[in-house]
């Protein structure tokens, strides 16, 4: 990890940022078109400044957790049970198959019908986005456990709700990170989204307004939040959790 | 009364009768040891007294009363361990404690006890990657002492380990068994582990298996694999055990 944090990587980001200015200050498409990474810097510092961009990121978080948190704590329980369920694994776990193809942003119109432009409409298509990558993934994790766990655990008596927390998932879960790494992804995505097309607060909204204020500056702004969003949570939360589950069963 | 008794115990898998009609009597605080050739079903019959797998016909019958269930009053050691990755050694040790719902304190009493007498107090907090084979073993019946069951089920548990393990774990086996008093059942291919360990050595048939003999074991403990008093007794295991092997391979 650390490893790669050399000073190419750095360097590489410099150079995109002085080649892109070069660019921009060559004048070969005019500013609302190609804005300079100057401009995207201080369109994003105005929106600091006024609370509007924080406000944005607050909001497409508070959605994206509670999406996220209903899509874990869904695709466990239907994974664990499609595991060991084998009538549930064929009639529901055949239509999480199929339902797991329908791209998040295919759930938007259904959303606004069912819950109208609200905060609800918008965290169901996050958390309907990410739900299947979730069970699946479970799923996948529950079957692979090796029996002997669950003979021991029986042997020693443990049953019913004991055998899921103390066995099941703490066995499955190396697989489970997994399916909450996609499933973040997907919810991220969704999320933004649904933002975009619900046109409602949150950094997808801030992307539209930008879009229609023909603020090239701010479109990329919020776009490069986005980004950086995204490889915090994928490095600082999920590597560290990866790490350290592997590191304690010695798979690295 | 029996510590143990099965009636008439039959099990197949598919079309394969793996064993058919096993009798067995099993006095408290014996140590009973079962071998025979590969594939005849040691494992499963043992399985079967766990209760981890059902027998299609017969009885097991557990200090008078017909078992059908798994539970924590014959507790099985596996081949491999069987341990649990996501936990420390002393979360391992206290596995069943905690499933009994006793509380931290004396969880960490009773681990503690048993901890100390495997030798393991040192890695208390390793998780269980960091172990050596014959440490993770003794683990593993560190687990299923913690839990004072009446019968230890023990399938082939030193199979993976090095010579010198072994011989120190066949000579600590004893010392438990002598300390504890436990029922022992204890499925191995090795006869001379069979020959240190049992007060009894019960030779399987090949599949579909009977037990085939039952031989007596008095020579005085602690014993170890290379006793030269033991090597006639191998001997008769081997007299029974050679011609089973041979139907085996034919």
């Amino acid at each position: 990890m650390a490893k790669n944090f050399t000073p190419h990587r750095i360097g590489f980001y410099i150079a995109i940022v002085v080649v892109w200015q070069i660019i921009a200050m060559a004048g070969i498409w005019p500013d609302n078109i190609f804005p300079s990474p100057y401009e995207v810097a201080e369109d994003l510092f105005y929106g600091g400044a006024d609370g509007s961009l924080f406000y944005g990121i607050a909001t497409s978080m508070w959605r994206l957790s509670i999406g996220l948190a209903i899509a874990i704590a869904g695709g466990i329980v239907l994974g664990i049970l499609m595991a060991r369920v084998e009538v549930i694994n064929q009639t529901v776990g055949s239509l999480v198959l199929g339902l797991q193809s329908i791209p998040s942003i295919a759930w938007v119109p259904l959303a606004i019908l069912w819950f109208g432009l609200t905060d609800g409409g918008i965290i169901f298509v996050t958390a309907i986005g990410a739900i299947f990558a979730v069970t699946i993934n479970t799923y996948t994790g529950v079957k692979n456990i090796d029996p002997h766990f669950i003979e021991a655990a029986r042997n020693m008596g443990a049953k019913g709700t004991q055998l899921v927390t103390a066995v099941l998932i703490p066995a499955a879960f190396p697989y489970m990170i997994s399916g909450f790494k996609q499933g973040w992804a997907f919810a991220w995505r969704g999320v933004i989204g649904a933002e975009i097309l619900f046109s409602f607060l949150g950094l997808g909204f801030l992307l539209n307004a930008g879009r229609s204020l023909n603020d090239v500056s701010q479109v990329i702004g919020i776009m490069v939040v986005i980004m950086l969003i995204g490889l915090i949570i994928d490095g600082v939360i999920f590597k560290r959790l990866e790490t350290k589950v592997m590191s304690r069963w010695g798979l690295r | 009364m029996a510590q143990v008794e099965l009636k008439n115990v039959d099990k197949s898998f598919g079309k394969t009768k793996v064993i058919r009609d096993v009798h067995l009597f099993i006095e408290k605080g014996e140590f009973v040891v079962f071998v025979g050739p590969s594939g005849c079903g040691k494992s499963t019959f043992l399985r079967i007294v766990a209760g981890l797998e059902k027998p299609d016909d017969g009885q097991i019958i557990f200090d008078g009363h017909p078992e059908t269930e798994t539970g924590p009053e014959r507790i099985m050691v596996f081949q491999e361990g069987a341990l649990f990755p996501w936990l420390k050694v002393q979360d391992n040790v206290e596995f069943g404690l905690k499933m009994a719902g006793i509380s931290k304190e004396e969880r960490a009493k009773i681990s503690h006890r048993y901890l100390d007498m495997m030798q393991l107090t040192k890695f208390a907090d390793s998780f269980t990657y960091q172990l050596s084979t014959g440490m993770k073993q003794r683990v593993a019946i560190a687990r299923a002492l913690v839990m004072d069951p009446d019968v230890l089920l023990m399938d082939e548990p030193f199979a993976a380990l090095d010579p010198q393990t072994r011989d120190l774990l066949l000579v600590e086996m004893q010392l438990i068994w002598e300390k504890t008093k436990k029922t022992i059942l204890f499925v191995t291919h090795n006869v001379a582990e069979a020959a240190v360990l049992g007060t009894k050595v019960a030779i399987f048939s090949n599949r579909p298996s009977i037990i085939k003999k039952e031989l007596s074991n008095n020579f005085p403990r602690p014993r170890t694999a290379d006793d030269e008093s033991l090597k006639k007794f191998q001997q008769d295991i081997l007299l029974e055990l050679r011609p089973e092997v041979k139907k085996n391979l034919e």
